[in-house]
């Protein structure tokens, strides 16, 4: 019997930054409903502490979730030097954009690059397909 | 030597004009010069025209009826978008504004509108990407990595290339600075001159390096070395030409811009600094500009009564957030991808008109759907560049598809 299983999966916290990436706009205007946008898009960059901490490897699909939004996508290590745990890194997306506070403080302006997430590994599961 | 027929890339706002481009029955099949994202956006063309209502496919008159009723039934209506439409479409769209009594805006309020705003009122001192590739000896890349989003900018502009005053090019005449959250592939161009910051730091180290320039040491909560900004600041207080690319990491962290307005003005009472703000979509700034020559505002409007209101209230944001437009009509944006979906989701709540080029999210939720022309590609006309430089352009090939000026104007007479 897995008692593995029974055990609470861990999460962290962590603060998501926003960024562009040319392979990933070039694939959107080939075909933002295709599998290559998907795979450039529904990513998270993490340090690999935070990685080992939530005992998922690199390629496996997590959990984000927030007030706002869940999105399962895939983890990957930054391969940013130095260490930056508890900060993580996405492409700018629809996937992202799940997960912005609508919170504007009046001012027209989403917080697109400072999104706070939980992080659990989604066990398998499929990253999410955009829809409505 | 046979004369070369160049054209202009309408993929960002860089608007690279030295494209050639080899076409065959109105199909690109080869794209010289331009980068990943150009070649794929020249590509793009299709000959075909498609008009929905209802997801249903309908003929051009059918769509446009539609599209009139639905403004004509608004009280409110939202006119989004035009960063990828030329100038005169943008002309049109807010003369159509006007008509509807719309609220109208576009995405640069909520990205670089501010700057731009504030450069026409003349905040910042500016300069062109031509007086970069010929001058510069200075250039920071702040919060922006044009290595991803403007993929020719160190190439054709602001770092490698020799220019008139600069025929040693990069190797001996030119320091390029990245100030950013993460190590891009722009911060590893710049080696040593990458100074990597926390989040939302950028407000701070604008401070220490504002206490360098003035001889102080230079303090930040987040312990960055004061010997680097130390230095850093001696680099830019002997820049002959100096340049601060402006992209979104920077904005974005800042609450305002009088911090950034502050530096330009410590930087030039020393040496001689300009901004350029990295602008992404082909002709946003030139929507920027059409609006603030009709109007003196950038973004955010609304027209009722013969007057014009400003303010955030009346961004895409703001206005889907408070439920406050009863329509949209989105020209060459996909608000469903591009926004948070916690404030697009009240887009599915109102009729929307989607005129694009692609199919979008935002287009298959749309009760009208006009496929146009690429502007650029398939449609000629006017922009303006990421520095404020007037380009023309002749489409490459030829396409069924109506350009959007067109379907504006015919949505115009239905109404």
């Amino acid at each position: 019997m897995d008692f593995g299983s029974f055990l609470k999966a861990p999460e962290i916290k962590v603060r998501v930054v926003t960024y562009r990436d040319i392979f990933q706009d070039k694939a959107m205007i080939e075909n933002r409903f295709g599998e290559e946008y998907r795979n450039r898009s529904a990513v998270i960059k993490m340090d690999p502490g935070d990685l080992n901490q939530l005992g998922v490897k690199k390629g496996e699909t997590v959990i984000l979730k927030n007030s706002f939004g869940t999105v399962v996508v895939k983890a990957e290590e930054s391969g940013y030097e130095p260490s930056h745990k508890g900060i993580a890194y996405m492409p700018n997306s629809p996937w992202s954009n799940m997960l912005v506070s609508d919170e504007t403080g009046g001012t027209g302006v989403p917080k697109f690059k400072d999104i706070s997430v939980t992080v659990t590994s989604a066990k398998g599961q499929k990253v999410t397909e955009i829809g409505l | 030597m046979a004369e070369k027929n160049y054209y202009v890339c309408t993929g960002c706002g860089m608007l690279c004009d030295d494209i050639e481009v080899e076409s065959e029955k109105n199909k690109v099949n080869k794209v010289y010069t331009a980068c990943r994202v150009g070649v794929a956006h020249m590509k793009d063309g299709k000959e075909s025209a498609a008009f929905m209502v209802d997801n249903k496919p309908v003929d051009e008159a059918t769509a446009i009826k539609e599209a009139a009723s639905i403004l004509k039934n608004a009280k409110n209506p939202l006119i989004f978008g035009l960063g990828t439409s030329t100038s005169e479409t943008q002309k049109l769209a807010i003369e159509l504004a006007r008509k509807t009594s719309a609220t109208l805006d576009d995405t640069s309020s909520f990205c670089l509108g501010k700057v731009i705003e504030a450069l026409l009122n003349n905040k910042f001192k500016v300069c062109t990407l031509d007086d970069v590739r010929n001058k510069a000896d200075v250039t920071i890349f702040w919060g922006a990595d044009p290595s991803d989003s403007h993929p020719r900018h160190l190439s054709k502009h602001s770092y490698f290339p020799r220019g008139t005053e600069k025929q040693r090019g990069w190797e001996e005449e030119r320091t390029a600075i990245c100030i950013d959250v993460r190590k891009s592939h722009t911060a590893k161009i710049c080696g040593n001159y990458f100074f990597q910051i926390p989040p939302a730091g950028d407000a701070e180290f604008i401070d220490a390096l504002m206490a360098a320039l003035a001889g102080k040491l230079p303090k930040t909560s987040y312990n960055f070395p004061p010997k680097r900004i130390l230095e850093l600041a001696n680099i830019l207080k002997g820049a002959k030409f100096g340049v601060v690319f402006v992209g979104l990491g920077l904005i974005y962290s800042l609450e305002n811009l009088e911090p950034l307005i502050r530096l330009m003005n410590a930087l030039n009472e020393k040496s001689n600094f300009h901004l350029v703000p990295m602008v992404g979509h082909y002709n946003m700034r030139g929507f920027n500009e059409n609006l603030f020559e009709e109007t003196g505002y950038v973004n955010s409007v609304k027209f009722e009564e013969g007057t014009v209101k400003h303010g955030p209230e009346y961004s895409i944001v703001e206005s889907l957030k408070a439920k406050a437009v009863d329509a949209a009509l989105v020209i060459g944006s996909d608000p469903l991808s591009s926004l948070p979906r916690s404030i697009s989701k009240n887009l599915l709540e109102i009729p929307t008109i989607v005129i694009d080029p692609c199919e979008t999210l935002t287009s298959r939720k749309a009760k009208v759907c006009i496929n146009t022309a690429i502007s650029g590609v398939e449609s000629g006309g006017s922009a303006t560049r990421m520095d404020g430089v007037k380009v023309e352009f002749k489409p490459v090939i030829e396409t069924k598809r109506p350009s959007d000026e067109a379907v504006l104007k015919k949505i115009m007479e239905a109404l």
